[in-house]
């Protein structure tokens, strides 16, 4: 045997080891063992939203789990790497796993369409916490034969097209004779925020849209974009894309020595954003829902002693829709059928305090945004703007 | 021992076998192909990932795929870096084609097809004298560019991506189905056997000959008569056909396509495919393209570091085994490590 | 379409300018590996990556600078400043020479196919990646602001800021001293001679591996120092920036002509110009779709490049 064969060997050796390496859990007979699913980003580039997610759903499932001794619940934790195509590959496996009775996500609208299908075909129940598409639960869509995700799809996060009047109006506030000028990051959460707003402006009074740029999410390097806003004379500069860019935006368009006023909407609404973006970000108009430490403080203390990290985006949210789940659990849903009926018909109150209660598309009718003020480092609560 | 190659073991074996043992050979591998779908209760199952689904894509398609690119890096040494414009231009005339025509998968198969290969000409005439490097970096702004188009024009839905695609009709009365894929494999089986009949063929005729003295000294090649420009428009348009088949394919078995789907590392990864399975053999290809698509896959359970891990066996693998895990036949291999082409 | 462009002309070129210099640094780790190797070093856009995190290594965790401390002053601020760069190419440096030595040196002394180098860069460049994506958790990290960035003057409209005029200056510096490196000392000249002719370098009592390292370290080197400006200029970094900039920046080498150092230098600069150009006159989504036309129509019309393939003469 030469060398080269014995490397192969070698590889296929540690191959095959690491394979083995994989086994099943069994439950035990004692306790009552139930499966759910979370389904996100839990790699790749968007790896922080689907980790924070699944930190709530998880701190759920503890709270549940001390609350009623007995029962045990899995989650299985289902890595679509945010993006369809990753998530066309794992649905199927999940929706023929009748041992998953509920999913809680899947966290993007592109996933979630891609994945749709599967879920449909094996009736699993889903609840997003943070797919806000509008076509998923719009029956009249022109892409609902595909996109509309009734019987099986549900969401606790209201949708863009109420998030782009509320930052419309609550981006202009204050502000009579508003120069505005929105621009998104390309991506499919962006790209439709960025029109809802731009056809709410028209309904807001003194507004004038003055323009506005699409700029790919790998950018560092704001100034044209910048050029744009002063050569249009823009008062007020919308951002429909992710806290990161928008961090990084902020501080290029303070830098230049521009003071217009900077909005945007639940992708920039997160801690990060003022962490990252310092005193650039002072002032800042963004719109998004209310996060756990918000809501209640001493929960928030209570996740991080659970958890071991802070509570992130979305915390709320997958709080809920773990919630509701285990509630049925609790009812004795074991199967999806079961399961789908008792979502249908569940009407509760949320931990933020709002009523949950889906409508027949699976919206729930409650719940919108708040708008907040980057102020002192921290996003304020300014309450809902409706 | 000392000069054990798997190739040419296995090609030894075909050499002295006669034409019904050779007959037994393909029937047997096509068989054992076809079985693999059942095979999922075994170690081959994948965590999290339906193990039919992953069968057809990543790994039946991967293979298509890089069979397609073996034809222009492997056959007649260009390097592309934008393989994955065809996958997309495939995938988007079948999402279009059926949002708006009653046309379905098969009758859009040739019509995908023809536009990858209109596309591949289109690219090939203008860019195919460069050479190298240098071609690398445009086929690579090509692919960029086929991308950003489908974000940023209305008629793709921009970055929302086209859903709702057709399945496609029955085959000999057999549905279908989204939880049970074993005809999609059947089908992509297929494809992958039609074009492996179509490399072999060409590869023993004038075609083949012209693209094997292009790989290997393309100003000789020139010198001798082979109108070397020519061959490489052929080459890099039959791969371009294969990409856009296989676009095609993923578009009407994921039923949903979006920009995010094509980016460059489509193209990197076919590229890996390639080189890891063994360059300019067929078998390698098809290994590489098995073992790269199935992998991630299967490595699911070390979830977080599973490209870490994928990264680290490349660069092993190339470093122990930098002719693939399949070379390509001795003699071959030998005239490429003077030219510098490859 | 064209107002932007004409209103803001001098503030486009500025901001342009700035970071095609960026591009030029970048660009250099590209083009040095390329005139010895005949190869493109895929995981350059990584190297640049680790570097950005070195000036932050260095700016949060040994001087203790958060994202609301005050910016630096005077004599601290050089300091700062010297210690930041230091440590960006230090940090690109050692990645550089590793990833030489991990993905490049076996490959080498083997003599076999370049695809295969090809993909064992590849692989490098996903494991330097990953390694720093599960080090942050996949989340941006931003820089604490030590360069308080004053505008300086304005100019017909355009203002020209302090971290702009540094990020100029020093990084033309930086490629003036690796350019004359190159051209006049002993190493730089036992580079050029390998990447003339391999066998007769070594036939000429130079040490190969040696050369070969060096040319990864100064080419890793000049990588670190963009990745110091990109920080400083746009203080944040994520383990997935070095795509986009390395994509451009190859494309800067190209254009110039790859392996060609002044090459390097003048496709960075238009590089820089024609995607804040672009971006201002069709919209910044259409910038890489410009930048890919001109470098065909480039290459269509010099099929090497502008300014030819030589830091010496194309190998057979």
């Amino acid at each position: 045997m030469n060398k080269k064969i014995k490397a192969s060997a070698a590889i296929v050796a540690a191959i095959a080891l690491s394979f083995g390496a994989f086994a099943t859990t069994s439950a035990s007979a004692a306790t009552k063992t139930f499966t759910l699913a979370y389904q996100g980003p839990l790699s790749g580039g968007e790896a922080s939203t689907g980790i924070d997610e699944q930190n709530g759903v998880k701190y759920a499932i503890k709270v549940f789990e001390a609350a009623n001794p007995g029962y045990k619940i899995n989650l299985v934790s289902v890595d679509d790497e945010g993006d369809p195509a990753v998530a066309s590959k794992v649905a199927p496996g999940v929706g023929t796993n009748t041992k998953i009775i509920g999913l809680i996500g899947p966290a993007y609208s592109g996933a979630t369409i891609a994945s749709l299908p599967y879920y449909k075909a094996g009736n699993l129940t889903v609840i997003s916490p943070s797919a806000t598409r509008v076509s998923l639960t719009d029956p009249k869509s022109p892409t609902a034969k595909s996109d509309y995700g009734r019987p099986i799809f549900h969401r606790v996060v209201a949708t863009d097209d109420k998030q782009g009047p509320a930052l419309a109006k609550f981006a202009t506030a204050g502000n009579t004779a508003a120069k505005v000028f929105v621009f998104d990051d390309q991506s499919s959460y962006a790209v439709p925020l960025r029109g809802y707003v731009e056809a709410a402006l028209k309904n807001v009074k003194g507004a004038t849209l003055v323009g506005g740029d699409s700029v790919p999410n790998t950018t560092t390097d704001f100034s044209p974009t910048i050029a744009k806003i002063k050569s249009a004379g823009a008062n007020v500069v919308i951002y429909t894309g992710y806290y990161s860019q928008a961090a990084v935006f902020v501080k290029q368009l303070r830098d230049s020595g521009s003071t217009a006023t900077f909005a945007g909407g639940d992708g920039v609404f997160n801690q990060q954003f003022a962490v990252l973006a310092g005193k650039a970000g002072e002032g800042a108009k963004l719109t998004g829902v209310a996060g756990l430490a918000d809501v209640d403080p001493k929960i928030e203390a209570d996740f991080k002693a659970k958890i071991g990290v802070s509570s992130g985006v979305y915390a709320v949210e997958s709080i809920d829709a773990a919630n509701i789940f285990l509630s049925g659990i609790k009812n004795g849903k074991t199967t999806r059928a079961a399961m789908n009926k008792w979502v249908k018909s569940y009407n509760f109150k949320g931990i933020a305090g709002a009523n949950i209660k889906f409508n027949q598309h699976g919206d729930i009718s409650e719940g919108g945004f708040a708008g907040f003020l980057v102020t002192g480092g921290t996003l304020v609560n300014k309450g809902p703007v409706a | 021992m000392k000069n054990f190659n798997l190739r040419d073991f296995g090609a030894g074996i075909w050499e002295r076998s006669n034409r019904y043992q050779r007959v037994a050979i393909v029937l047997v591998t096509i068989t054992l192909a076809a079985l693999l779908p059942f095979a999922g209760a075994s170690f081959l199952a994948t965590p999290v990932a339906a193990y039919d689904a992953v069968l057809v894509y990543p790994v039946a398609i991967f293979v298509l795929m890089s069979l397609g690119l073996n034809i222009v890096v492997g056959k007649s040494g260009m390097l592309d870096l934008g393989y994955v414009a065809f996958f997309a231009i495939g995938a988007y005339t079948n999402g279009l084609l059926s949002m708006h025509t009653g046309l379905n998968t098969w009758e859009i198969m040739p019509i995908g097809i023809g536009a990858a290969m209109f596309a591949g000409v289109l690219l090939g005439i203008p860019t195919l004298r460069l050479r190298g490097d240098y071609l690398a970096i445009v086929t690579l702004g090509f692919g960029e560019i086929i991308r950003i188009v489908a974000l940023n024009v209305s008629w793709t839905n921009g970055p929302n991506g086209i859903s709702g695609i057709q399945m496609p009709p029955p085959i000999l009365g057999k549905e279908f189905a989204l939880d049970d894929q074993k005809l999609f494999f059947w089908v992509v089986l297929v494809m992958i056997l039609l074009t492996i009949w179509m490399i072999r063929r060409l590869t023993v005729r004038r075609p083949g000959r012209a693209w094997e003295a292009i790989r290997q000294d393309e100003d000789a090649a020139e010198l001798m008569g082979v109108p070397t420009l020519k061959y490489k428009i052929w080459s890099f348009t039959l791969g371009a056909a294969i990409g856009g088949a296989a676009g095609v394919l993923y578009a009407a078995k994921n039923l949903f396509i979006s920009p995010e789907m094509f980016t460059l590392n489509v193209s990197i990864l076919i590229l890996a495919c390639v080189v890891f399975g063994g360059i300019g053999n067929i078998w390698g290809v098809i290994l590489g393209g098995a073992i790269l698509g199935y992998l991630p896959d299967r490595i699911r359970f070390i979830s977080d570091a599973r490209l870490l891990v994928f990264g680290l066996v490349l660069v092993v693998v190339m470093n122990f085994r930098p002719d693939g895990l399949l070379p390509r036949k001795k003699r071959e291999k030998a005239l490429v490590k003077k030219g510098a082409s490859a | 379409m064209f107002t932007v462009f004409i209103d803001q002309f001098w503030q486009l070129t500025i901001s342009g300018i700035a970071l095609g210099f960026i591009y030029v640094l970048i660009a250099l780790g590209y083009t040095m590996v390329y005139g010895v190797l005949r190869m493109i070093n895929f995981a350059n856009s990584e190297i640049f990556m680790w570097g950005t995190f070195g000036a932050i290594v260095a700016s949060r965790d040994l001087f203790g600078y958060n994202q609301t401390s005050e910016p630096a002053h005077g004599a601290k601020l050089a300091l700062v400043l010297f210690i930041q760069l230091f440590a960006s190419m230090a940090f690109a440096g050692l990645t550089a020479v590793t990833v030489e030595f991990v993905a490049y040196r076996r490959l080498r002394a083997k003599g076999t196919n370049r695809l295969a180098t090809l993909i064992s860069a590849i692989g490098m460049s996903m494991v330097l990646s990953e390694v720093m994506r599960l080090l942050t958790a996949s989340r941006p990290v931003g820089s604490p602001r030590i360069l308080e960035k004053v505008i300086l003057v304005e100019v017909w409209g355009a203002q020209i800021r302090l971290d702009t005029l540094i990020t100029i200056m020093a990084a033309g510096a930086i490629f003036i001293i690796l350019e004359r490196f190159v051209k006049l000392s002993r190493m730089g000249k036992a580079i050029r001679a390998v990447s003339m002719n391999e066998d007769a370098a070594k036939l000429m009592g130079i040490n190969l591996n040696r050369v070969i390292t060096t040319t990864f370290l100064v080419g890793g080197l000049a990588t670190g120092a963009a990745g110091f400006f990109y920080i400083t200029v746009y203080e944040y970094t994520k383990f997935n920036i070095g795509f986009t900039m390395g994509l451009a920046a190859f494309t800067a080498a190209v254009i110039g002509g790859i392996g060609n150092i002044r090459g390097a230098f003048f496709g960075g600069v238009s590089l820089g110009l024609a995607e804040v150009y672009a971006s201002a006159i069709l919209g910044t989504q259409w910038k890489s779709v410009t930048i890919f036309i001109v470098l065909v129509l480039v290459l269509l019309f010099k099929p090497s490049g502008l300014f030819g393939e030589a830091v010496t003469q194309t190998r057979a």
